[in-house]
């Protein structure tokens, strides 16, 4: 079930009235959860089983490795639990990737293998839920938190509908504390939770859907060279399409959570206003980074073994961090781009040896920055603007090797976003899909830039009562004209 | 973090969307615009299931949009006892639409193939087939439950017609002038195809009595004039032929029966057709290769003689007697049984 689509509407008008309903928390927790496994069954009901699997195992693993004292035998359980959960994302996920390579490579070898190719259907959010559960036996491992009392608490933790398919990626933490007293949302929640609920949909329907998505199809799909102009628009049109995709989701289930009473986590800090690729990394997918960061980078060593082996641990996490957005090369070299330009960044940054500058208050613990990579470069200023603007030019590049389906499609962009070839027919877009993909990208950066060290329910607390009603308004009759027909979030298929 | 929004604001913002909606929807209204149903994947997904009626009670077509303006499913129930699932799409190629009835072995059914060989005999126009196949076989019980509660909205309110009221449709109304060579986004006139829910088309009443608005449309039909590509020949032909036939083989040992029909056009439409896809070379090999029967509207005197208002389509009246017609021609054939 998708945010946008009539049945959620039904959906979540259902959930409020029975969370609001004067019964136990008991039975509220109940509510959530069954409406937890209705959303996630409302794709593809078999798929539950992977989810009810993944729940019981890391739940009795988690609190075996909490309380194991032998070392052996909680090395042994930790291992049960990532073959389990890695396991199950690497066949469903990689399954007919990794089968695909091995094919090519035994051919390369001179051996004539062809097997069939295997139709495996990717279950939603597989690569979320995934993380989730794993972050939990590995805390419990490392004992650096408690394990979760109940069955029903670690199950809602897991399937909490508003993060369950495209994250926010949840810690235990963060979230199973709000499970263990009764919680209801607040008036003031419920009107944070309805705006974020609608800006969420506005940035997925009308921007991402409605005023990107076919600019962005249509040069990305085109089979021949294009001309500069051409391909640029569809540069840009994808990089606004990928965030107010991505983020409308994150704000929408950021939103749905707080009409519940519960808070998620923040995903997204106007990442096109970073100055610097690991300032990029601390607002962007923050819930990725920052897990890829505890899980997989320091674990590695992260910056503490030397100067080679922070390079080398920075590349892995991105290249990993790459592949779990999909299964193919293409994937893996966005992930090695944004690896190179961090070790450019890092380079710079220690030539100049200056003290990195902590970041705002407001934004969560960067990914980077606490591997000793946080940008030297000034946040303000004249150049500041400059500075960002040129991250996102080169972010750009990078997103056309993570939107092409293959490496000659990415380099036939490149050379014609830079007028190195020669169109293979005539111009595609249409004036008004230029200047559709020109208005929307202009106002995404001004406004990424005029809040980058705010958030949006500070900035609309502040406004006006009457003129944040007509900005509401406009929102939605918006997203009423755009029409919007439950096209799927980009992120689900990851 | 503490933030302070107001009631005031959300109670503001309610009563502007329902000024807004309603307001619009009169105007809309006014305009002409009547409520239909997006001719979209979700529609197509919906008709499709209906597939596997038995055979002597439903016939499927598929085809372009001449078949979904110019069969009446009304007349051919009432004449015929048997359902109409209409399965064409616009601006589109027919033939894998065929390959994915082929490739189900629990369809044994009728089926009639329109041509329109410009479409027909093209590796172009499959996006739209290909999409809606894609959505027929990848639907949510999510997806069944929306399309349930969209339909009665839809069939009520006029600005939820995509094709002349969506933000994208709006802002192409504009006509900003392109580069030269640049494809336009092709701005068809309200009422010239309203989408009833068995996926007829229908051209409105006013459209049939407006000629600016037929030019108009007949204005983008020029278009294709434009267009370079020469007709399929050669060994692409042979392989487009080869795989009709496979298909229609395949059907056909299941028990089905295929029958193609090349519905009117008109004007500069028909004289192009018939200049760059003579009859003998497609059509009539057509029906040799696969050895399917074929109603070609020129040879009988009831067709022949309809013209279409903006050279490609008939207005819903003409519908009715080419429905009528092609009704009587397949009962005095006897064919399927009618």
């Amino acid at each position: 079930m998708v945010f946008n689509s009539y049945t959620f509407i039904a959906f979540f008008a259902i959930i409020l009235v029975l969370h609001n309903l004067p019964i136990s928390w008991k039975a509220k927790k109940i509510n959530l959860l069954i409406a937890s496994y209705i959303f996630y069954a409302a794709w593809n009901p078999p798929f539950i089983l992977l989810l009810w699997l993944s729940t019981v195992v890391d739940f009795f693993v988690g609190r075996a490795l909490y309380t194991q004292p032998n070392k052996s035998k909680r090395h042994m359980l930790l291992v049960i639990s990532l073959i389990g959960n890695l396991g199950m994302l690497c066949f469903f996920k990689y399954g007919g990737f990794i089968l695909e390579n091995f094919v090519i490579l035994s051919n390369a070898v001179g051996i004539d293998y062809h097997p069939a190719k295997p139709n495996i259907i990717l279950p939603a959010g597989i690569s979320f839920y995934t993380f989730t559960t794993l972050c939990y036996t590995i805390d419990m491992y490392k004992k650096k938190s408690k394990p979760v009392a109940s069955l029903l608490d670690f199950s809602l933790f897991v399937t909490f509908f508003p993060h369950l398919v495209a994250g926010p990626i949840v810690r235990p933490p963060q979230l199973v504390p709000q499970f263990e007293t009764p919680h209801k949302a607040t008036g003031q929640q419920l009107l944070n939770g309805l705006l974020l609920l609608t800006l969420g949909l506005f940035m997925k329907v009308v921007c991402a859907d409605t005023l990107l998505a076919a600019t962005s199809d249509t040069i990305f799909g085109s089979p021949g060279n294009l001309g500069m102009l051409d391909a640029w628009m569809g540069v840009l049109a994808f990089s606004g399409q990928i965030f107010f995709d991505f983020a409308g989701y994150s704000t929408a289930a950021i939103g749905v959570a707080l009409c519940l009473g519960f808070v998620l986590p923040q995903n997204f800090l106007y990442p096109y206003a970073a100055i610097g690729f690991s300032d990029f990394w601390r607002r962007w997918h923050i819930t990725l980074s920052s897990w890829l960061r505890d899980y997989l980078y320091i674990p590695l060593g992260g910056n503490r073994e030397g100067k080679f082996k922070t390079y080398v641990n920075v590349m892995i996490t991105m290249l990993i961090g790459g592949l779990w957005h999909g299964a193919n090369w293409t994937f893996v070299a966005w992930g090695g781009l944004h690896g190179i330009y961090l070790w450019i960044e890092k380079a710079l940054s220690d030539s100049r040896e200056k003290t990195p500058r902590m970041p705002d208050s407001n934004i969560p613990v960067p990914v980077v920055v606490q591997a000793s990579l946080a940008p030297t470069l000034p946040a303000r200023g004249n150049g500041g603007f400059l500075y960002a603007l040129f991250t996102f030019l080169l972010i750009c590049i990078t997103w056309v090797f993570f939107r092409s389906a293959t490496f000659s499609a990415a380099w036939r962009l490149l050379r014609s976003m830079a007028g190195q070839a020669l169109p293979s027919g005539p111009p595609l877009l249409t004036t008004a899909a230029i200047l559709q993909v020109g208005v929307v990208i202009t106002l995404m950066l001004a406004s990424h830039w005029f809040m980058r060290d705010t958030t949006v329910l500070k900035t609309a607390s502040k406004l006006p009562w009457w003129l944040l009603g007509i900005v509401w308004a406009v929102l939605l009759i918006l997203i009423i004209l755009s029409q919007g027909t439950s096209k799927s979030f980009i992120y689900f298929q990851f | 973090m503490k933030t302070q929004l107001s009631v005031k604001s959300a109670v503001l913002a309610l009563l502007l969307v329902l000024a807004f909606v309603i307001s619009w929807e009169l105007y809309l209204r006014h305009k002409g615009v009547e409520a239909d149903y997006d001719d979209g994947p979700e529609l197509w997904a919906y008709t499709r299931g209906q597939v596997y009626e038995p055979a002597d009670k439903a016939v499927v077509f598929i085809g372009s949009s001449r078949i979904k303006y110019d069969l009446d499913i009304t007349t051919w129930e009432q004449q015929t006892n048997t359902r109409a699932i209409q399965l064409s799409m616009v601006a589109s190629s027919p033939r894998h639409m065929l390959t994915n009835l082929a490739d189900d072995p629990n369809f044994k059914g009728k089926l009639v193939v329109d041509v329109t060989e410009v479409l027909f005999f093209s590796n172009r126009g499959n996006a739209s087939p290909d999409a809606g196949i894609a959505y027929y076989k990848g639907r949510t019980p999510a997806q069944k439950v929306s399309f349930d509660i969209n339909k009665p909205i839809e069939s009520r309110l006029a600005f939820l017609n995509e094709r002349n009221c969506a933000l994208n449709a709006l802002i192409g109304e504009m006509h900003i002038p392109n580069r030269p060579m640049v494809y336009p986004f092709l701005d068809f006139p309200i009422g010239f195809g309203v989408t009833l829910f068995n996926r007829q088309s229908k051209m409105s009443a006013d459209f049939v009595a407006d000629t600016n608005k037929q030019n108009q449309v007949k204005a983008i039909w020029g278009l294709l004039r434009n267009d370079p590509t020469p007709p399929m020949s050669g060994k692409a032909l042979d392989k487009v032929m080869q795989s009709v036939t496979r298909d229609v083989a395949r059907i056909k040992a299941r028990g089905g029966d295929v029958i193609f029909t090349r519905t009117p056009s008109s004007g500069f439409f028909l004289q192009a057709e018939h200049h760059m896809y003579p009859r003998e070379a497609y059509w009539d090999r057509l029906l040799k290769e696969t050895g399917c029967k074929g109603i070609y509207y020129a040879d009988y005197p009831g067709m022949a003689s309809l013209t279409c208002p903006e050279f490609s389509h008939l207005s819903p009246a003409d519908a009715i007697i080419y429905t009528n017609n092609l009704v009587a021609v397949l009962k005095r054939n006897r064919t399927w049984g009618l």
